[in-house]
């Protein structure tokens, strides 16, 4: 039998390795963000709604998005929030 | 059969990592995404997809983690790739992450 010292070795040994390749995952996503930042960004949302802002920024749980000029069907909104829960997918090019 | 990928770790998320992959999200239109995957976000589960067009072009897409059902892996990536993959991140290198 693995006495309990073992098995929590093993875990933080684990856990290390779980840390470690969250913060690399995330700080290329952060570099995404930065990378879209003042950029055109197609949105594809839900209801087959299909808008275009400039991309500004996320807050830190990706809940929402900043943008300026949102073409809206009914006009450009100058600034705007775009809550994460009704885009399906954004693309942009680099 | 895989986990609901919000619910993977990123552990799991790092084997599609620098990968060709197929992307099914839950909509009717447009259901299916394709690129090489440069990332995900351990946060919202978001992917990052890069398609590489015209010489130095590239055009990405995130997928919002809430709506990926499925992550299937089609072309394992060789050293050229991750390179090329690679090559994107340090294009913003240049701007500091510090506030």
């Amino acid at each position: 039998s693995i006495s309990s010292s073992a098995v929590s070795d093993a875990d933080s040994e684990e856990l290390q390795r779980e840390q470690h390749a969250r913060s690399v995952l995330r700080e290329r996503f952060l570099r995404c963000l930065l990378a879209m930042a003042n950029k055109k960004v197609h949105f594809h949302m839900f209801e087959k709604v299909k808008v275009e802002a400039t991309f500004g920024a996320s807050d830190i749980d990706v809940l929402n998005f900043q943008v300026s000029d949102l073409h809206t069907p009914i006009g450009v909104q100058k600034e705007a929030l775009i809550r994460c829960q009704d885009v399906i997918s954004l693309t942009f090019d680099l | 059969m895989q986990r609901t990928w919000s619910l993977s770790g990123p552990l799991d998320w790092m084997r599609y990592i620098n990968k060709y992959v197929e992307v099914k999200a839950g909509t009717s239109e447009e259901r299916e995404h394709c690129g090489w995957l440069l990332t995900v976000d351990p946060v919202s589960a978001s992917l990052v997809l890069v398609n590489f067009g015209e010489v130095g072009r590239a055009s990405v897409r995130v997928v919002m983690g809430h709506v990926v059902e499925k992550v299937e892996v089609l072309q394992e990536g060789d050293q050229e790739m991750v390179d090329r993959l690679q090559a994107i991140l340090i294009q913003t290198q240049s701007s500091d992450l510090d506030p």
